[in-house]
């Protein structure tokens, strides 16, 4: 019959509409946030990240763990100004499973070196390079700290310099979790 | 039921669907079109629309909505409207590094505004890529709305037409014959067919038809239309379009973003237009006349994205990027966009010259990225302490970086020797001789400064890092899509604008011969055509008396 054909034509080309228009349409609602890490998701992967020894570290090691990703440079006063305070939290929350990835700013050997030198610090420091994961972080000033929880979502990024009672008060939310 | 009230079967014996002004078959008014005597309304040729039913459902109501020129013509102002929004301000994507700050700092309040709403981001919204797709199921179902009545309408058209369709035509003429009935449409029909008519005729009637094609223009048109919108819809598709700007430093390869390939900057060079090719007011200035970058492509096989691990490179490509002239590879594009040729230090090689004696040392190679830990010069001995690439004295008066960049180096050596203390003494050494009387050399090195200098004797001892050339990286797969769909579109509208869709009907009851013609524009030159083939039959008529009126009420 013309009148079922009729039909069949209009239902194929409203879904066809309806498929290629929402692809279209949910790409914009989703994906241009997708790439920025946002509370609630997931942190951006990392893979074989040199720490100052050399060894390699993955963000997938730390795995059902509480982790804090602090980005830093040398030549960020805000940044060093709160990292002897991160490495006393740290050395109090270690026992129970805290991580802190320390990540620099793709500063060059000698100046990390002799940074570091200035300082006892006790977690870990990795090295980026041409500036790979703090674009994957998404990165626009410095420092920023993203907080990540045993269930491996971020549960606060923060943007700027903490008080010591800050990270404290940060670290032991995130040990909660 | 509605269709019973509605009586569509035509005198003429035809069964015509709801909503047709004109029958199929013998083009007899209908509904109404048959109350008034103004000219017909010959649009499609009075065929109903193709979904137009009695009792619609949610999906004739959904359908019937897209298939409304109104509502094709509301949606294509919204989108115009909204597609102005986004040009008040420069778009996010025309930034290379964009800082959401921006719109507030250069515009106020209304930039703050502007940004919030998004409309720094217009044409990737949600708001109005879902008015694309709409304006994409409206041309859709407005063409197949409509193409297929009108091509069935047209291609089985009945000669002999009511008598009414002819007299209602916009051109039309009535006369009394004398002469053989047939005989004279034969003549009529030869004539119509000099100019290149298409005839067909009965006994006594004739449709004399040309340019049929023409109709189909805006179709065709809106076939390319809907090729390009759907080929701008599919830059969304992961891979299809890339838009991006890498540095890279001659010598150096960096990653493209997004992809797997490595660019390697093998060298870069400027020309500048000498002064006497430049007109008076530039002269004296620095104006690039061509530049270029050598470059090599390369594609990463292992390690890609490793901040840790040697990238492994295969070299796919090499190819000298000019202006207007890109590296491609597999679809991939580099462009020369910017350069930058700053002086930047890589290494010195500079001597140590003792004041006292007026000997010197050296000279010694000093790179100012990976300097050596020790340097033995003569009976002296130069440890490195530390260095600084972009040397300041912070907030609490300590030596510092103010960034990651070589800016200001600085380097703090230790020296041992005849003379010194057995654990040495520090000596601050700045390589550029701004940053040496900017920062005070010589007051930070005190006695030292009276005893040593370190000193570069000959331009010769310094070494510069190549410059930094600015590549913009595009992929767009569906660009050769936008191409055929604008092409295709510019085929429909050269068919339907520069030819007409004429026709011409006739018939003779008993001596009596009437004529109707029709034509979607130029109706000039289709009075001036029917007034000149009935002349050539015999029947002396003015042009302009064929009017009947237009569409002008």
């Amino acid at each position: 019959m013309k009148g079922r054909e009729r039909k069949i034509i209009q239902y194929v080309i409203l879904i066809g509409i309806l498929l290629l228009g929402g692809y279209a349409v949910g790409k914009t609602l989703f994906v241009s946030d997708d790439d920025k890490p946002k509370i609630g998701g997931r942190p951006p992967s990392f893979e074989n990240v040199a720490d100052i020894e050399g060894n390699l570290h993955s963000l997938d090691d730390y795995k059902g763990k509480p982790v804090v990703i602090n980005f830093w440079g040398s030549f960020c006063p805000p940044c060093v100004a709160e990292m002897p305070a991160i490495d006393r939290q740290y050395l109090k929350y270690r026992d129970q499973g805290l991580v802190v990835l320390a990540i620099n700013l793709s500063e060059d050997d000698i100046t990390v070196r002799d940074f570091l030198k200035r300082f006892d610090l006790h977690y870990t420091i990795l090295r980026d390079k041409n500036r790979m994961i703090e674009k994957k972080y998404a990165l626009r000033s410095y420092p920023t700290t993203f907080f990540i929880s045993r269930d491996g979502r971020i549960q606060d990024i923060k943007v700027g310099g903490m008080t010591e009672e800050d990270i404290e008060q940060r670290i032991l939310k995130l040990m909660e979790a | 039921m509605a269709a019973l009230f509605e009586n569509t079967k035509c005198e003429c014996g035809h069964q015509n669907p709801p909503d047709t002004t004109l029958c199929e078959s013998c083009g007899k008014p209908l509904g109404e079109e048959a109350l008034s005597n103004r000219p017909l309304e010959m649009r499609y040729d009075g065929v109903a629309r193709r979904s137009q039913k009695a009792n619609p459902n949610l999906i004739d109501r959904i359908w019937n909505f897209f298939s409304s020129v109104k509502v094709a013509v509301v949606l294509i102002v919204i989108t115009l409207i909204g597609a102005m929004l986004g040009t008040i301000y420069p778009q996010e994507n025309t930034f290379i590094n964009f800082d959401p700050a921006y719109y507030e700092e250069n515009y106020g309040l209304a930039g703050k505004i502007y940004y919030a709403l998004g409309l720094s981001h217009t044409y990737e919204s949600w708001w109005f890529i879902t008015l694309l797709v709409m304006i994409g199921a409206s041309l859709v179902i407005c063409s197949l709305d409509r193409v297929l009545p009108l091509y069935r309408a047209l291609n089985k058209q009945q000669i002999r037409k009511h008598l009414q369709f002819l007299t209602r035509q916009r051109v039309t003429y009535a006369a009394d014959l004398e002469g053989g009935d047939e005989e004279w449409t034969r003549k009529l029909a030869e004539q119509l067919r000099k100019k290149r008519f298409r005839v067909a005729a009965e006994q006594t009637a004739l449709l004399a038809e040309k340019n049929r094609f023409s109709r189909w223009g805006p179709y065709i048109n809106h076939i390319g239309l809907i090729i390009f919108l759907l080929a701008v819809l599919a830059r969304a598709i992961p891979g299809w379009q890339l838009d991006e700007y890498v540095a890279v430093r001659e010598g150096e390869a960096v990653p493209i973003p997004e992809t797997n390939y490595y660019v390697k900057n093998i060298d870069f060079e400027v020309e500048y237009y000498s002064d006497d090719e430049m007109p008076d007011r530039l002269k004296g200035t620095m104006r690039p006349k061509r530049f270029e970058t050598k470059a090599e492509l390369y594609v990463c096989e292992a390690n890609c994205g490793s901040t840790a691990l040697e990238p492994v490179l295969r070299k796919v490509k090499t190819h000298d990027i000019l202006v207007n002239d890109p590296l491609e590879y597999k679809g991939l594009k580099l462009y020369q966009f910017d350069y930058d040729t700053t002086p930047r230090l890589k290494a010195v090689r500079p001597v140590l010259m003792d004041l006292k004696s007026g000997e010197s040392y050296g000279p010694f190679e000093l790179s100012i990225l990976e300097p050596e830990s020790e340097y033995e010069l003569g009976p002296y001995r130069l440890k490195l302490i530390t260095r600084f690439l972009d040397f300041t004295v912070n907030a609490s008066g300590e030596p510092a970086n103010l960034s990651s960049q070589p800016n200001a180096p600085a380097f703090l050596f230790l020296i041992q020797g005849p003379d010194l203390p057995a654990e040495g003494e520090t000596f601050f050494y700045f390589p550029i001789q701004t940053d040496r009387e900017r920062f005070g050399q010589d007051l930070i090195n005190g006695e030292m400064a009276e005893r040593f200098d370190i000193r570069v004797t000959d331009m010769a001892n310094v070494e510069f890092a190549g410059d930094v050339s600015y590549l913009n990286v595009r992929v767009d797969r569906a660009l050769p899509f936008v191409f055929v769909g604008a092409f295709i579109s510019l085929i429909g509208l050269v068919m339907g604008f520069y030819w007409q869709h004429r026709r011409v009907w006739l018939r003779i009851d008993d001596g009596r011969l009437t004529l109707g013609a029709h034509t979607n524009k130029n109706w000039y030159g289709l009075r001036a055509e029917v007034a000149a083939a009935l002349r050539r039959a015999g029947l002396d008529v003015d042009p302009k008396s064929l009017d009947n009126g237009g569409k002008k009420e």
